[in-house]
């Protein structure tokens, strides 16, 4: 059975491990809808180092010989369920990457094209500037005849 | 009829100027955009410096995410027809109006320029004819509509698959799976004969290491989209 150093030795490191993922959540670097399955280990696991006897009995009602192995395949089933789901939504994140990245090229072509549109815009206002500055001079002062 | 050659580039410097003439010269009711993604040899700077029309990507999205972004600027541009056409030489623009031509003529939603149908020019290893083959007759067998040519890349649309294309596409090794999309919602898929050749630079992205991994994912993928339509038709 599990000796008091190992409880308190487990309940210290589940106490860091809660107060890392609180922090983390507190500086909006862990998001809370995926930092909730953490927090749930941490939890069961808190109540079992707390009180070994939830863990047997436990253990008992899903047929499990020794407990151990309990905390082993509940363990295992749990990290299967976190990467599936970290699957899925990092599936999610790549089709939304794509679109991103697809639209962004394509702004940066608009861009481009409307650039040159503009710059030539303004070479043509320039111009027509020019001119009619060449047109509001007097008539004697003209360097074209007939105006 | 507006009407655009989509040109998927990853390190095609070699080809690209060639191919881009090709679509000049023979199929000139054609405009042209290049989608470079993310290419490493300066394929964007060598495009842009000779003033063609290249988009570029800025991370890198595999050949499904590169076409996809040539079907959205078609779209977008209010192009009434696209089509897909390999960087790297190994199609040919001569065959591109006589495609819109029968796409129009037989209001065809896709025509696919099949290497199988005259069985001329570069006919594809033996192995890879083999796994060609066999995505015809699972196709024939989910769909009931024969494809003999399935994995062609140059393959022309109308607006409506534009549409479809531009909202979702396979992200690699796209062509089976997508043909089968547009097959289950009912579109008339044609194929026209065309000589195909053999790449003239890059490398193919099938390779003898990835091909297991290519006829699984194409095979589920294909079985998926099969099983998409049935539950859709429960609905």
């Amino acid at each position: 059975m599990m000796t008091v150093k190992l409880q308190v030795t487990i309940l210290l490191a589940l106490a860091v491990s809660l107060a890392a993922i609180v922090n983390m959540i507190r500086r909006k670097s862990l998001e809370l809808k995926y930092a909730l399955s953490w927090l749930f280990v941490c939890f069961a696991l808190a109540v079992f180092a707390a009180f070994p006897r939830t863990m047997v009995a436990t253990a008992r009602f899903l047929g499990i010989d020794a407990p151990v192995n309990m905390i082993f395949f509940l363990g295992f089933c749990f990290s299967l369920l976190i990467i599936y789901t970290l699957t899925v939504s990092l599936s999610r994140m790549s089709i939304k990457m794509r679109r991103l990245t697809q639209i962004i090229a394509l702004n940066e072509d608009r861009i481009k094209h409307m650039e040159q549109q503009l710059a030539q815009l303004k070479e043509e206002r320039e111009h027509e500037e020019a001119d009619s500055d060449r047109l509001q001079r007097p008539a004697g002062e003209s360097d074209q005849p007939g105006i | 009829m507006k009407r655009i050659v989509i040109i998927p580039a990853y390190n095609e410097i070699e080809s690209i100027v060639s191919t881009v003439e090709d679509i000049r010269d023979n199929a000139p009711g054609f405009d042209y955009v290049i989608i470079n993604d993310c290419s490493q040899d300066g394929t964007m700077r060598f495009c842009t410096q000779r003033g063609m029309n290249i988009i570029n990507l800025p991370v890198n999205l595999g050949i499904g995410g590169a076409v996809q972004t040539g079907y959205l600027y078609a779209w977008r541009n209010g192009y009434d027809v696209a089509v897909q056409f390999d960087g790297d030489g190994q199609h040919d623009a001569k065959y591109l109006n006589a495609m819109a031509d029968y796409l129009e003529a037989n209001e065809a939603d896709m025509v696919i320029g099949s290497r199988f149908i005259n069985k001329e020019g570069f006919q594809s290893s033996g192995l890879r004819r083999f796994g060609i083959r066999y995505f015809s007759l699972l196709i024939r067998f989910l769909t009931g509509k024969t494809v003999l040519d399935p994995t062609s890349g140059m393959r022309m649309v109308n607006r409506d698959v534009m549409k479809i294309y531009s909202e979702d596409y396979p992200v690699d090794y796209p062509e089976p799976e997508s043909v089968v999309t547009i097959l289950n919602m009912g579109k008339k898929v044609l194929e026209v004969p065309v000589i195909m050749r053999e790449r003239q630079g890059g490398v193919s992205s099938i390779s003898a290491g990835r091909s297991v991994y290519y006829m699984v994912k194409v095979t589920l993928a294909i079985l998926m989209e099969r099983m998409r339509k049935r539950r859709e038709r429960g609905l």
